[in-house]
């Protein structure tokens, strides 16, 4: 079957037609044109689909578009607003933590729903939200440095 | 691969919920976080599946509370990944949080539920060793009123449970109780990675002290049998006795006795067998180390 | 002798800033890499992004069977489900063109694009469905029935090689050798039996590595489309203009016809090398359709249907005097090839390179085969046969130190390659900082304490060394003067530069490094050259990504490209100012001699002037870069290899869980001699990752097939490598030294550094468990088996045990034509 479903997608309502059996991520690929998210497996294992549910990281693989009836979804491509980079954007371009770049829309989404839960994360606590992302290039070394400097940042913005 | 094709309803209530349960019976899925039977149906491990039922409209089934005198409420619909980070829970009962946590990826953690987990029986949910060694009971919704299943009673096989699908049954709350004076759990999960897999072995214990000798104590294993299995000849090895290295290695090897692991790609059933010898002693141990004074 | 290039680009060479001048090489944060903003804002686009108008989709059908005659294949059922566009066999290609690597070795390409009569691995590809949307392909391609004779599959590449074995591609010729040892291969130097005879100390030991996958996050995928009787191909590929060769000969028509842009590709890591079936099948299907035509694998296709890291089984002896000094070594490498040749074909001799690295041993007697067998093909994979082979000969070299009661840093450091040494087949190093590598390392792990953990207490420190070669100068087609690549640098009056370069960026960062180079010279901000990057119809010819070669032979291509335009530019200049043109710097958009107020212009101001004295014609330059060898090097493996080789050496800290088996990767040490860095943050990420890789091929990373040859594991949850929170830290100590061949002085980052890291960790639990393993991976339940066991018995030594009689009863090398 298919049904209307309305949501917030990156800020923005829409109200789509979608297929009952659809993924969100093949929804935000196919449909909406959205291809910063990435299917690596497709089964939850890799993480490159992760995406923002009411702001937390969730694989889009292992969800259901119309899960997000009433919802707010939030892709890569909502990260960067007005036009300008979000500091977690910024220190993975400043701090080289990206390769291939295949796992970092992904991974960017986990470190975003990480410091929205816990601004202050330890260096364990990073790798631990990182886990389900998985990163065949870079070692994750230069990715929790830029997790990390990244909340450094934000927490002295919220200071200022 | 893309899912199969299937009718999807958002059931606004309970009582919807299950009337559509039972009238689809067979072909019915219900869903709460839907991360399990995602996967399943895309790998076509759930076949027929013709109607898929979200429980996620449903009000009040989202709760975490502890009640003092009692234990904590667990909704069919909390997430696994609220339970890992609860401070109640942290304190209250540590062994629960840290299973929850041991669940696959932050990401599924955010979107799966502890019920889910169960429902789906896998004979290596890292919820369910801990949740028997616990004694906590399921709650349940039917057309006739419902019941409270203990979670050591409620699985019957690999993906199978004793909730009757006909009658429309579903899982509404699961209540672990609070860890008394002298009582202490802990749970774990033995896997190659620190993450992301599913585990080989995991192993459970809950302990009663009296003194220094052990009043009464559930030890359960996952992973080595068609659903989670008590150790009870470990138990009663360790039941009126004083801890000691060597008491605990007797109960370790009584528990890798009394386990019927399969060999498969992940693991051969001499080493789960084996690792259940270990993590007993380990769980055991961290029990008591934990034990509420 | 002819001219070397080296003579030809001298003049252009002269101009080349001094590197007291750099800005831009060397240095950590100067600049962030090109692609990065595309990256982290989900804007880039890879080949599953490529969306085009009334795209149709491709879905393959791939065989149940590792051995099997195809009978019939029907496909009527699957043409009947509306929305289906076609179906294609192994017939809709020509036959005879089939798929491999080099061109060079064309007949020995030995993959049809679709299965024709027989299928050789579980997953070879026997038909493809076309239709427009996903759901419908896969439907459809549910419902093609094949019917197939299943043969017996030979599994084991020793089996493979015995006379009366099941024969993989071509029937046995009767003379007593079986027809699946496709390649073998010899090398040998000075007089070993002598040395062997006469050494203090020799030794023969077995040794195994398991295969292993790639596993690069983004799943292999093709987009084609069919205008004007020309193919535009979007794919997953690492090098483009070799795709599109292959591309162009499978189907049949000229390589004019056959136009091969490369998106960003989502790490290639070697499994993205050869040319298959989902790349083939959207271009015959465009062509047939009119529509443009998508093809991505799953998950578990590109575990099953790509390539693999080849496992090799290992004789090793050695023959060493008193003092610890490696005389000779006596070597059998037995390559499980798969069922066929592609990439994989330039195992052999990597491995045979590879077995003295980083040591100097002047007698060899040592040889390689590559039996055919049933399993998925081995192709190249990142630090190609040097992983294997360096896991092997260095937990070899501790067990040699420990029978001599010497120190494993010891016999590392007396036998360890110096700068410019001349190996005794030929291969003619240049700088060479391994020592310093070792004592970095050794330093940084505190190896001088390292009794501080007892032999069999759980916990240990490990060290091993490595070398590599820097850009494999072969290049794959057949070129002039075995030109690897070359490259065109346009200057711009208008203030920009605009640099075409074929090299391929799988995530590594060559775009960057190319943008660099050319911003260096030119003193232009990063942000003032633009790159166009791997386009058959826009760039010029570059080999491909591989064998550690981008950054040294792209870099000087690059960096012969842009001195080429600069030589005009400041040879204009220099007359009209009166000096020489290498008087003239470049340097924040300024044109000027140092110290002269006068003679000082901007950047925009110099374009003009050229362009005014010469009638408008814009200053461009062109370059290219050859390894000046001659392809004995490749055929009798004799002479040089590449123009320069790197060194590393890691040392690692391990804790073993002595009851179940686990190892915790606690600390990591990395000594890279990469030449000079050209970045250090990129150079350090390439390490990470090459920790990454080698630790997961030592403790988790295993394909495991049934006895039918079917992959038992091809998921992410199943084939295990490992997360964010499996890893160590990793602290990096770059040895670098200018190294006169390279660009700016670079040598290679990336494939070396993959090379020690599986010993250092197999040597590390070596001694914290006390015991000897030699096979790979040593996951927890391995290593659990072999306490066990040691408990039970006493035995210490693991792995590899049955190959000493496999090796023993092997059938003789055949002869050589």
């Amino acid at each position: 079957m298919k049904r209307i479903i309305s949501f917030k997608l990156n800020g923005e309502d829409v109200e789509e037609y979608v297929q009952d059996n659809i993924t969100m991520l093949d929804f935000l690929r196919k449909q909406m044109h959205l291809t910063g998210t990435k299917k690596g497996c497709g089964e939850g294992e890799c993480g490159a689909c992760t995406i923002l549910l009411d702001g937390a990281a969730v694989d889009s693989c292992l969800m259901l578009a119309v899960e997000a009836d009433g919802h707010e979804i939030v892709t890569i491509e909502g990260v960067q607003q007005d036009g300008v980079l979000h500091p977690l954007q910024q220190e993975f371009i400043d701090k080289w933590a990206l390769q291939c770049g295949f796992c970092t829309p992904g991974m960017i989404m986990s470190a975003l729903s990480l410091l929205h839960e816990n601004p202050h994360p330890t260096e364990l606590e990073i790798r631990d939200a990182i886990a389900g992302n998985l990163c065949r290039c870079t070692g994750y070394a230069k990715i929790v440095e830029a997790i990390d400097s990244a909340a450094k940042i934000l927490e002295k913005e919220a200071k200022a | 691969m893309t899912l199969p094709k299937f009718d999807y309803i958002a059931a606004g209530s309970l009582e919807e919920a299950s009337g559509l349960a039972s009238q689809h019976a067979e072909n019915a899925m219900l869903m709460a976080g839907g991360t399990d039977i995602i996967v399943l149906m895309k790998d076509r491990a759930l076949t027929d599946v013709k109607t898929v039922i979200d429980l996620k409209k449903i009000p009040d089934l989202e709760k975490l509370e502890f009640v003092e005198g009692d234990g904590l409420h667990v909704g069919a619909l909390t997430k696994l990944f609220a339970i890992q980070t609860s401070s109640v829970v942290k304190e209250k009962m540590p062994a629960v949080a840290d299973a929850a946590h041991y669940v696959a990826s932050a990401q599924v953690r955010r979107k799966g539920t502890m019920a889910g987990n169960i429902c789906n029986a896998s004979p290596s949910a890292d919820t369910a060793p801990i949740l028997i060694s616990m004694g906590a009971v399921v709650k349940t919704y039917s057309k006739d009123g419902g019941r409270e299943i203990p979670v050591g009673e409620f699985f019957t096989g690999v993906k199978k449970t004793v909730l009757e699908k006909e009658k429309g049954e579903i899982v509404t709350e699961i209540v672990i109780p609070e860890l008394k004076s002298q009582e202490g759990s802990a749970y774990f999960k033995h896997s190659v990675r620190k993450a992301m897999d599913l585990a080989i072995i995991g192993v459970a214990a809950w302990i009663k002290m009296d003194g220094k000798k052990v009043a009464d104590c559930r030890i359960t294993m996952g992973g080595v049998g068609i659903t989670p299995l008590r150790a009870f000849n470990a138990e009663k090895l360790l039941k009126g006795q004083e801890i000691t290295e060597d008491l605990l290695e007797k109960a370790g090897v009584a528990a890798s006795q009394e386990c019927s692991p399969i060999s498969d790609v992940r693991a051969s059933a001499e080493y789960r067998a084996d690792m259940v010898r270990v993590y007993t002693k380990r769980a055991v141990k961290k029990a008591l180390e934990t034990m509420k004074a | 002798m002819a001219m070397k290039s080296k003579e030809y680009y001298a003049e252009i060479e002269s101009v080349y800033k001094k590197p007291e001048d750099y800005e831009l090489a060397g240095k950590g944060n100067a600049y962030v890499r090109v692609d990065a903003e595309a990256k982290v804002t989900g804007r880039g686009i890879y080949t599953a992004d490529v969306d085009l108008p009334g795209m149709y989709y491709c879905k393959l059908v791939h065989s149940p069977y590792a051995h099997a005659l195809i009978k019939s294949i029907d496909f009527t059922e699957a043409l009947k489900v509306p929305g289906v566009k076609g179906v294609l066999t192994g017939k809709d290609f020509p036959e005879g063109h089939n798929l491999g690597n080099p061109e060079a070795f064309k007949e020995l390409a030995d993959k049809e694009p679709l299965c024709r009569e027989k299928v050789r691995m579980v997953g070879d590809e026997v038909a493809a469905v076309c239709a427009t949307t996903e759901e419908i392909a896969e439907e459809a391609a549910a419902l093609v029935k094949v019917e197939y004779e299943p043969l017996e599959p030979v599994l084991n590449p020793f089996d493979a090689m015995e006379v009366d074995a099941p024969a993989v591609h071509y029937p046995n010729a009767g003379d007593g050798t079986s027809s699946n040892l496709s390649i073998f291969t010899v090398m040998n130097a000075g007089d070993p039996d002598k040395s062997f005879a006469e050494a203090y100390y020799t030794d023969k030991h077995h040794y195994r590595t398991q295969e292993m996958v790639h596993a690069a996050i983004e799943p292999h995928g093709a987009v084609a489309k069919y205008e004007n009787g020309e193919w535009t191909v979007w794919t997953t590929t690492q090098g483009a203009y070799v795709s599109r060769y292959w591309i162009a000969w499978g189907l049949g028509v000229p390589e004019s016809q056959v136009r091969l842009i490369k998106p960003m590709v989502g790490g290639g890591f070697g499994g993205k090398l050869d040319v298959f079936a989902h790349e083939l099948c959207p271009c015959k299907f465009a062509q047939m359709t009119g529509h443009p035509v998508k093809c991505i694998l799953e998950r578990d296709e590109v575990f099953m249907c790509t390539r693999t890291r080849h496992p090799i089984s290992f004789e090793i002896e050695a023959a060493v005097s008193k003092e610890g000094k490696l005389l000779a070594k006596r070597c059998k490498h037995i390559l499980d090839g798969g069922a066929y040749g592609g990439s994989g074909i330039a195992a052999n001799t990597l491995s045979l390179i590879c077995a003295t690295f980083p040591y100097k041993v002047e007698n060899l007697d040592m040889h390689a085969r590559r039996p055919y067998t049933n399993h998925p093909a081995s192709g190249a994979m990142r630090g190609y046969s040097a992983c294997q082979v360096h896991f092997a000969h260095e937990i070899h070299m501790d067990e040699i130190a420990n029978d001599l009661g010497m120190d494993p840093l010891e016999i590392r450091r007396i036998n360890g390659i110096t700068p410019y040494y001349t190996g005794p087949t030929g291969l003619e190093f240049t700088s060479c900082k391994f020592d310093e590598c070792l004592v970095a390392c050794a330093e940084a792990i505190d190896w001088e304490h390292r009794d501080k953990y007892p032999i069999g207490s759980g916990e240990a420190v490990g060290l091993s060394g490595s070398g590599f070669m820097s850009g494999t100068g072969f290049p794959v087609l057949v070129t002039p003067h075995y030109c690897s690549s070359s490259t065109v640098v346009r200057l711009n009056r208008e203030g920009y530069a605009v640099v075409f370069s074929g090299a391929n960026d799988i995530g590594q960062g060559c775009d960057t490094v190319m943008t660099m180079i050319v911003a260096e010279e030119l003193g232009l901000r990063m942000d003032e050259v633009k790159l166009i990057q791997s386009d058959t119809t826009a760039t010029p010819w570059d080999a491909g990504s591989f064998g550690s070669r981008v950054t040294f032979l792209g870099g000087n291509a690059c960096r012969r490209a842009v001195g080429d335009a600069k030589l005009k530019l400041l040879s204009h200049w220099a007359e009209e100012w009166g000096c020489k043109p290498s008087d003239i710097k470049m340097k924040d958009h300024r044109v000027f001699i140092e110290g002269d107020a006068e003679k000082n212009i901007s950047y925009n101001e110099a374009c003009f002037g050229y362009e005014e004295k010469n009638f408008g014609r814009c200053v461009a330059g062109v370059g290219s870069f050859a390894h000046e060898g001659d392809k004995d090097i490749y055929v009798k493996n004799v002479g040089n290899y590449a123009t320069a080789y790197s060194f590393s050496a890691s040392a690692a800290k391990v804790k073993v869980d002595m009851e179940t088996g686990a190892v915790d990767l606690q600390d990591f040490v990395f000594g890279h001699d990469c030449g000079r860095p050209l970045n250090i943050r990129a150079v350090e990420g390439q390490i990470e990752g090459s920790v990454l890789l080698g630790f997961g091929f030592s403790c988790y990373e295993e394909c495991i097939y049934d006895e039918n040859g079917k992959h038992m594991n091809p998921s992410f949850r199943d084939y295990r490598f490992p997360t964010a929170l499996d890893m160590p830290p990793i602290k990096t100590v770059i040895c670098s030294e200018h190294d006169p061949e390279g660009p700016m002085g670079a040598k290679e980052a990336g494939e070396g550094s993959t090379a020690p890291v599986g010993s250092a960790i197999g040597n590390a639990i070596n001694y914290a468990t006390g015991l000897t393993l030699r096979e790979l991976p040593i996951t927890p339940e391995r290593l659990w088996r072999a306490l066990k066991e040691h408990e039970k018995t006493g035995k210490t030594e693991f792995g590899a045990e049955d190959l000493n009689e496999r090796f023993a009863k092997m059938p003789p090398l055949p002869k050589r034509d």
